[in-house]
């Protein structure tokens, strides 16, 4: 289970309150306007930002029955994967990865091993030399991925990771991410603002508005909703 | 059909203004090649001491202002919420408009015999001692003028590092070491060569700091030996002989410069400190604290200090007797007039060379390069050493200090040139890719075209070019200090003869009117000329 109790922050003007709870081993959708908050649930369960103080078990986060709102970004058990800028630009694709176990890069004969099984499962094998300007963007999020799969963390939260690749690439990232959380038994949360994305990766839902999670519930579901706020977010079409 | 129009002669007239100045000097040189006994001069072993502090200092200079602006830039960038963050931004990016002899002056109230270090050294019961002129004040002077201008550069660099990546290292947990080779290093190491390149030329032909605080027989610079060789020896031939020397170095390094990539724009970096996130995981060790705290008391001890010590020496008994001296009121108008005139100038050079080099660039690339290469003659043949030879050169014609002047505008026009032509350059070129189709589709042409469609955009990089061409102008001390003659004076200059006739209270009141000139002329034309900011 993954659980925030009332975690409440303020950025600027706004106001965002988080009061949710989600089954581990799965794919969550988090979908949602721009500026409602989706990025913001992510930075708060990574740590980047700090819940405001916190009054008795509110603002508290658990994964897996464990609390984790205490940890450091490095300490806690997940790993984040942005749109650009997941890669060191100076580094070899085998580096990057590297850096997910030890940021000094020296790593044992076993965990290169594990590195190259990664690059082998992101179907980046035999890429390892080449540096990420000499790769196209889906495969440089392929190689965020297999940075994530050497960390080895139960939770993913992916921030709206394929938005910048076109269609087709975007079905192949999609699979991937699929069977890779299938195989490794990950959870993951993923920003994502194509319905379509949503259904063919997702179970589960989590709508946000106004800094709140506004619906929750099967990504079927969700796309028959009536609710006006999800209707005026999804538009006629859908 | 070659069809004369009013551009051409418009174009023709900012020709004749650059390159007439450097032919008579390059004249001047050549007249004396033949009388000189080149071979003395080579053999003399001062002319080879003069040379090696020449390099000497710039190196150190140099190496010392780049360490220290890492030093700084990084514990800007990782401090968001420091108190005193935006003061010292704001210092730093006046810091390059603060007259050198004003920069000199705080040096020694601070370092000087009787200044604040050797009072607190003697209250501490150790002899005072003198420091302060030679290499360590020509150094503490470099870097108060070169620390702020890399650390705002590479403080842009860094604040242009995607928040993401901060995100990234925290969750890796790297530590401060980690964050510098794998982040930080490897996004500043691409300017620091021109950076380099930037700072060394700047020192090798620093002039009124050697003269002010060097000077003696082990700290002169070649630019200084040539002053000293016009006006206290009286030998021209020397200095014809020094003159070119320094045109040999000075091509070297340019040369050295454009090899490692294009120059940087020393100027650009005016959107920084913006950045209030701080994502950063190194910032709550109390050794990351301590680190940051004391680098930032040093820049401040380096930058800011002399600053107010110089307004504080300002604030004495001695305004009414100082202001009331029609003698401060001359050079205050002269100081005026030169740093108005010489910006003016500046921009009609610039607007001249940038309509030659749109009407080739369309025909001839080389030939629109030549243009940009006529702007930066400066570069090659420093202002001091360009005067030389136009005083060598027009000394027989004309009495070279009447005109004093007119050559301080010519000068400083010309060193402002390779920045406003570059400026003007971007922005035209912006101007013609965004807006040519549009306004011909529309029929705006001429003046209209100018008033309407040119302007509202040129006017913030020219504002910003023409304040800093004006503020650096009115606090020259170079070019004047050559020519000078005791009936006219500007504000460096009598700055410069109180400074060395122990009028300390004259000097105070002297230092805060130009300091307050510079400042005030930067700001007022930016805004004036630049338009309301967004």
């Amino acid at each position: 289970m993954i659980e925030l109790k009332h975690v409440r922050c303020g950025i600027g003007e706004q106001q965002f309150h988080y009061d949710l709870q989600l089954p581990e081993g799965e794919i969550v959708a988090v979908m949602g306007a721009s500026g409602a908050g989706k990025s913001t649930l992510l930075n708060l369960l990574a740590g980047f930002i700090k819940p405001d103080s916190q009054v008795d078990g509110e603002g508290e986060i658990y994964l897996g029955g464990e609390r984790v709102d205490t940890l450091e970004p490095s300490q806690r058990p997940m790993t984040s994967l942005f749109q650009e800028h997941n890669l060191f630009a100076h580094m070899s694709v085998y580096q990057n990865l590297a850096l997910g176990i030890r940021s000094n890069l020296k790593l044992t004969t076993q965990e290169q091993r594990q590195v190259e099984q990664a690059l082998d499962q992101v179907g980046l094998a035999n890429m390892g030399s080449r540096l990420p300007k000499q790769l196209s963007g889906g495969q440089r999020q392929r190689v965020a991925l297999g940075r994530a799969l050497v960390r080895r963390k139960p939770l993913l939260l992916l921030d709206e990771p394929f938005s910048a690749l076109d269609p087709a690439l975007r079905q192949d990232m999609t699979m991937l991410l699929k069977t890779v959380c299938q195989q490794h038994q990950l959870s993951a949360l993923v920003v994502t603002h194509e319905p379509r994305d949503a259904l063919a990766l997702a179970q589960q839902v989590v709508f946000i508005a106004q800094g709140q999670v506004h619906w929750q519930g099967t990504s079927e579901d969700f796309l028959q909703q009536t609710d006006a706020r999800i209707k005026a977010y999804l538009g006629e079409n859908c | 059909m070659f069809k004369l129009r009013s551009w051409h002669a418009f174009s023709g007239f900012s020709f004749l203004l650059v390159l007439l100045p450097l032919l008579t000097a390059v004249g001047a040189f050549l007249s004396y090649t033949e009388q000189a006994q080149w071979s003395l001069y080579v053999q003399e072993s001062y002319t080879w001491r003069v040379v090696w502090f020449s390099w000497w200092q710039a190196t150190l200079s140099t190496i010392i202002s780049l360490a220290l602006a890492l030093l700084v830039a990084r514990s800007l960038a990782r401090r968001p919420h420091f108190i005193g963050r935006w003061l010292m931004l704001r210092c730093f990016s006046v810091a390059l408009v603060v007259p050198s002899i004003i920069a000199v002056y705080g040096i020694i109230l601070l370092h000087g015999k009787q200044g604040y270090v050797n009072q607190l050294w003697y209250w501490l019961g150790g002899q005072p001692r003198s420091y302060v002129y030679g290499l360590v004040g020509i150094l503490l002077a470099h870097v108060f003028f070169n620390l702020p201008l890399a650390a705002r550069i590479l403080l842009q660099r860094l604040e242009a590092i995607a928040p993401e990546t901060w995100r990234l290292s925290s969750q890796l947990g790297m530590s401060s070491t980690d964050l510098w080779r794998h982040i930080e290093w490897p996004h500043l190491k691409g300017v620091l060569p021109q950076l380099a390149a930037m700072i060394f030329a700047l020192c090798f032909t620093s002039f009124a700091i050697v003269m002010t605080l060097g000077g003696g027989p082990k700290a002169t610079t070649i630019e200084v030996a040539i002053f000293q060789a016009i006006r206290f020896d009286f030998d021209m031939a020397k200095a014809v002989y020094l003159s070119l020397l320094q045109i040999i170095f000075c091509g070297f390094i340019l040369w050295c410069g454009l090899r490692l990539g294009r120059p940087i724009d020393m100027f650009a970096s005016q959107g920084i400190g913006h950045s209030k996130l701080s994502l950063r995981p190194d910032t709550q060790s109390l050794m990351s604290k301590v680190h940051d705290a004391s680098v930032l008391l040093l820049a401040t001890l380096l930058v800011l200090v002399p600053l107010v010590a110089v307004v504080i020496a300002g604030i004495n008994d001695a305004w009414l007797q100082v202001l009331l001296d029609v003698r401060l009121w001359r050079a205050f108008v002269n100081s005026l007039w030169v740093a108005l005139s010489s910006a003016l100038l500046s921009l009609l050079m610039a607007w001249g060379l940038v309509l030659a080099q749109r009407y080739w660039r369309q025909r001839h690339r080389l030939a629109a390069e030549a243009v940009e290469w006529t702007g930066s003659i400066i570069l090659v043949v420093p202002p001091l050493v360009l005067a030389t030879g136009l005083f060598i050169g027009l000394r027989p014609h004309v009495d070279v200090f009447a005109i004093n002047l007119y050559v301080v505008v010519l000068v400083n026009a010309l060193m402002g040139l390779p920045y406003m032509l570059r400026v003007l350059s971007v922005a035209y070129v912006k101007v013609s890719s965004d807006y040519d189709r549009l306004c011909s589709s529309l029929a705006i042409y001429g003046w209209q075209r100018l008033r309407q469609v040119e302007w509202p955009i040129l006017r913030r990089p020219i504002g910003l070019a023409m304040a800093l061409v004006a503020a650096m102008s009115a606090g020259d001390l170079g070019v004047v200090a050559l020519f000078g003659s005791p009936d006219i004076q500007t504000l460096p200059l009598l700055m410069y003869q109180r400074l060395g006739s122990y009028q300390a209270d004259a000097a105070g009141v002297t230092a805060v009117l130009l300091l307050g000139l510079s400042l005030t002329l930067f700001l007022v034309l930016e805004r004036a000329l630049g338009g309301p900011r967004d």
